[in-house]
């Protein structure tokens, strides 16, 4: 299959690659406050609609909780809405992101992922966004420049099917301040993969509607489940819009994507950027004649637990890289997968790695020894810490 | 309203908490409780002045310059601002809310500016019906002037009569010359007089003319003729002394009245500090005998402080048992006191000590123990203790047309009050000619609640004042007159109590925009206000009002 057109090929950071992406979404509120590392995403777009390159209204608000509930009255009217932010200013917006999906209204934002204070840092952890883990809102986790921008424009197609929000998650620095040669598709070609947005109810003067009202509980649990039924719908629409992506971009990610899996009798779990790490590592190892293979997480909430089953099924052990910790239990991507997996019968050990917390690299020789861990080893177990000095 | 949807089934439901059906019927508004009201409240300067006088309206013309205005304001109120600017004792700066911020307005300093300013202005006097019934007013003191004043104004026509060559009565016979230049004084009768209001002078009542006379020519009298009548001390060698009342009337008609040096002023009230003050500017060496304390003293504070700067000494807790003449010189006799028990106005009583008799030299003794009014002109038949009615609200005394008021009613007391006697007796006369019933005023709630976020600490402006080095020297005004810029920016440290003076905090701060802003006023639209009560916290000036929305 070939794409129909092609873009213009430029070499630009993880954050303007955001940028462009809401640009050729066609956003029309952009609403958010800056904090590092997610400020050039907003400063792009600022400049954007500055310069008449994007016709949005660019709101400036002075707390990124102002800022979601802002895109929450602005998706209400019927907007398509963008915001981006960070860490600590994701944790200002939790009241809000339950608003948000609460609301079905279908905001996309960036959350470039940076670790948790105190201590201060910036650099890059899971933490801030699996926080969030059960606000409703989607969550794509991004490998690459190209995969970011994509993946904007990919959001708004399922999120406005669905009317679910979606959060799209980038590494600090490794993403967001790496520049890449990207491919910046044509407008016109995401004008044909993404429709206008049409809200089913909105906020309108001549159809005068009340939102967001009180909900006895006769009624309340029934929102919540189709709000859980519609993140069920949202994994059949990732995999068709993942599909009529590729059939007009050239270009498909997955849910999940398994790396040189067949035959694989260890398989590393992984998600963001260590997954281009662990490419290298498995093709090393694979050259050695050891059979391990890697599976990708990309598509986190609505978890792809058919799928992970599918692709793990036959493995013998399975290890999962987490660059996040649910203190007093352990990584969150294996639990997800420990809890996939465990209603069937077949269901291999897993292996839960803690590393590159804060941003401490996870180097090819770091994975190199979870896997030679995960080999020498036959129980698990519950958590392993890599590379804390002890 | 419709009737409710009901769901059966989650597939009925939208998928979000949305009404399926129309709600204009019922807008955001119909969940508040509260509601919140466009409540103007009364300023405390203004409720605490015996006129009335609009004062945070006032300070809002000065602050923007506008003198004329205000003084047309003040004429609505009173016609004798220049005076009043000059000796009330200003109860408006006692209650100014500012004085819990950081210090209260210099109300009275603004309103002798805003006289002075405006001393070549003249009323509007508009075409009016002339009414066909006369009223006489016997007396041409404060209370006759403002009687006068306002019955003009209203087309009656008025002869005031005057025992003295020159109306004003206790203003021109009583108060000094410092306090009370006589040109502000002349002008503002003047005006009185240019609405027509005819003056006899020279013309003293039981004796030029008669009460009964007046009453069978006129429809309606006032009797305002204050209170001159000396109390006695009631001991030997009295007539030696000359009352404080006819000293000052002395000195402020002009006359020579030699006193000596050493002179004595018996009594603590304001007349006995204008003839301490008065003494001193003839040369002599003023010395107050009151037999309580200072802090018993009924002069005005103000009046004490101004007299001690300018040098006058006190003997306190003394008191005269008898006057002497000797050698040329008089001997006053007193004896020492002691503060006992309270009395009935609430302060200690003076106890003699028994046995501390001393005695004070003078050239001259001057006795200023209080005045009482003196209605001895009244027939019989017009007696006040019988069969006089009180008009209860105001405290007049009225029987068929014959109205009393100002000192003459209450005994002495402010010019402000007698101005509102006189003012309260023209709307009594009118309502009597007409056969009208007293309305009932509508009862305004005082702002007392301002939020001092709004403002910044500014210091009240100094009144200048004349040194006393000059002051001493004659009769000059103590008191000079604040600059433009000076009242202006005194003025704007109004906090414009309770009166909305467009600061659009309410209009700007509504979390709904519920209020609108058409040509300087707002309007709560209750379609959409919550009652969330940010417009009434966020109003520094109290303007707005919570009620409880009725069921």
């Amino acid at each position: 299959m070939t794409p129909t057109l092609t873009g213009t090929k430029k070499v630009v950071t993880g954050n303007h690659a955001v940028s462009y992406g809401a640009m050729l979404s066609r956003v029309q509120v952009i609403s958010a406050y800056p904090i590092t590392p997610q400020t050039q995403v907003v400063e792009l777009l600022s400049e954007f609609c500055a310069n008449g390159t994007l016709r949005a209204k660019f709101i400036k608000v002075e707390s990124e909780h102002s800022a979601m509930a802002a895109l929450i009255g602005a998706a209400s009217a019927g907007a398509r809405t963008f915001t981006a932010t960070s860490a600590h200013g994701l944790a200002l917006m939790h009241e809000m992101l339950h608003w948000a999906a609460g609301a079905r209204l279908p905001i996309v934002m960036a959350n470039v992922n940076r670790a948790m204070g105190p201590p201060w840092s910036v650099w890059t952890d899971q933490n801030d966004s699996l926080s969030q883990r059960d606000t409703g809102w989607m969550q794509i986790y991004c490998e690459s420049n190209q995969e970011v921008l994509d993946t904007v424009i990919q959001a708004y197609r399922v999120a406005e099917k669905v009317f679910m929000p979606a959060m799209l998650v980038l590494d600090a620095f490794v993403l967001s301040h790496t520049a890449e040669q990207i491919e910046i598709p044509d407008q016109s070609v995401v004008d044909e993969y993404l429709p206008p947005y049409r809200p089913i109810y909105k906020l309108d003067p001549n159809d005068p509607r009340s939102f967001g009202g009180l909900a006895p509980p006769d009624v309340y649990m029934e929102l919540r489940y189709k709000m859980h039924r519609a993140m069920e719908d949202a994994l059949t629409e990732w995999a068709r819009a993942d599909e009529e992506f590729s059939e007009l971009f050239g270009r498909r990610y997955g849910l999940i994507e398994p790396y040189r899996a067949d035959d694989a009798k260890i398989l590393l779990v992984t998600s963001g950027t260590v997954t281009s790490t662990a490419r290298e590592v498995i093709d090393e190892l694979q050259s050695e004649g050891r059979r391990v293979g890697l599976l990708k997480i990309r598509v986190f909430r609505p978890f792809p637990a058919q799928l992970v089953r599918e692709t793990l099924q036959g493995v013998e052990k399975v290890a999962v890289i987490d660059r996040n910790i649910s203190f007093g239990m352990g990584g969150i991507f294996a639990q997800e997968i420990k809890s996939a997996l465990y209603n069937r019968h077949e269901r291999p050990p897993i292996f839960g790695f803690v590393a590159g917390l804060g941003g401490r690299d996870i180097t090819p020789k770091v994975i190199r020894e979870i896997i030679e861990y995960t080999e020498s080893h036959d129980e698990p177990e519950d958590l392993i810490w890599v590379g804390v000095k002890r | 309203m419709r009737k409710p949807i009901v769901f059966t089934s989650e597939r009925e439901m939208p998928p979000m908490a949305v009404s399926l059906a129309d709600m204009s019927h019922n807008r955001t508004g119909s969940w508040r409780y509260m509601r919140p009201i466009y409540s103007e409240k009364i300023a405390p300067c203004k409720n605490a002045c015996p006129l009335g006088n609009d004062i945070p309206r006032i300070l809002s013309f000065v602050s923007e310059g506008r003198y004329e205005e205000a003084w047309r304001l003040f004429r609505q109120t009173s016609p004798l601002p220049g005076v009043c600017g000059r000796v009330c004792y200003h109860p408006c700066e006692t209650r100014c809310n500012r004085k819990d911020f950081d210090e209260a307005l210099s109300i009275a300093s603004i309103e002798r500016f805003v006289a002075d300013a405006c001393f070549d202005l003249e009323d509007e006097i508009p075409e009016r019906p002339r009414r066909s019934e006369k009223i006489a007013i016997v007396g041409s003191g404060p209370a006759g002037l403002t009687c006068a004043y306002f019955l003009a104004k209203d087309g009656y026509a008025v002869t005031v009569f005057e025992a003295a060559s020159q109306p004003g009565g206790m203003l021109r016979l009583g108060i000094p010359a410092y306090r009370l230049p006589r040109e502000v004084l002349d002008r503002e009768i003047e005006l009185i007089a240019r609405w027509g209001v005819e003056f006899r002078t020279n013309t003293k009542i039981g004796q030029d003319i008669d009460i009964e006379k007046l009453w069978e020519q006129y429809d309606a009298l006032f009797v305002a003729t204050g209170a001159h009548h000396s109390r006695a001390l009631n001991i030997p060698g009295e007539e030696l002394a000359l009352t404080g009342l006819e000293f000052l009337k002395a000195v402020n008609a002009g006359q020579t009245v030699n006193i000596g040096k050493r002179t004595l002023i018996i009594g603590g009230g304001n007349t006995a500090m204008d003839c301490a003050r008065t003494a001193l500017r003839l040369g002599a060496q003023p010395i107050v005998v009151y037999r309580r304390t200072r802090e018993e003293m009924p002069a005005i504070a103000e009046e004490i402080e101004e007299a001690e700067h300018e040098g006058t000494r006190f003997e306190f807790l003394a008191a005269p048992t008898a006057i002497y003449q000797r050698d040329g010189r008089l001997e006053v006799h007193c004896i020492r006191m002691q503060l006992g028990e309270p009395d009935k106005s609430g302060r200690r009583r003076p106890v003699p000590i028994p046995g501390s008799d001393f005695v004070m030299r003078a050239d001259s003794v001057l006795k200023a123990v209080g005045e009482e009014p003196d209605l001895s002109f009244l027939s019989e038949r017009l007696e006040t203790s019988e069969g006089i009615v009180m008009e209860r609200a105001q405290g007049l005394l009225e029987r068929a047309g014959i109205f009393v008021g100002g000192d003459a009613q209450t005994g002495p007391s402010t010019v402000a009050q007698a101005m509102r006697s006189g003012r309260e007796a023209a709307f009594a006369i009118m309502r009597f000619l007409r056969g009208e019933r007293k309305p009932k005023a509508p009862q305004l709630d005082e702002a007392l609640r301002v939020n001092f976020s709004y403002f910044a600490h500014k210091p009240r402006v100094k009144t200048p004042q004349l040194p006393v080095s000059e002051r001493i020297l004659g009769f000059a005004e103590t008191k000079r007159a604040l600059s433009a810029d000076q009242a202006r920016l005194e003025a704007q440290r109004c906090f414009s109590c309770g009166v909305c003076n467009n600061c659009d905090n309410c209009w700007v701060f509504c979390p709904d925009a519920a209020i609108t802003r058409i040509d300087g006023t707002y309007k709560v639209n209750y379609d959409f206000c919550k009652g969330c009560g940010v417009c009434a916290e966020e109003c520094p000036r109290s303007v707005i009002s919570l009620v409880e929305e009725e069921l």
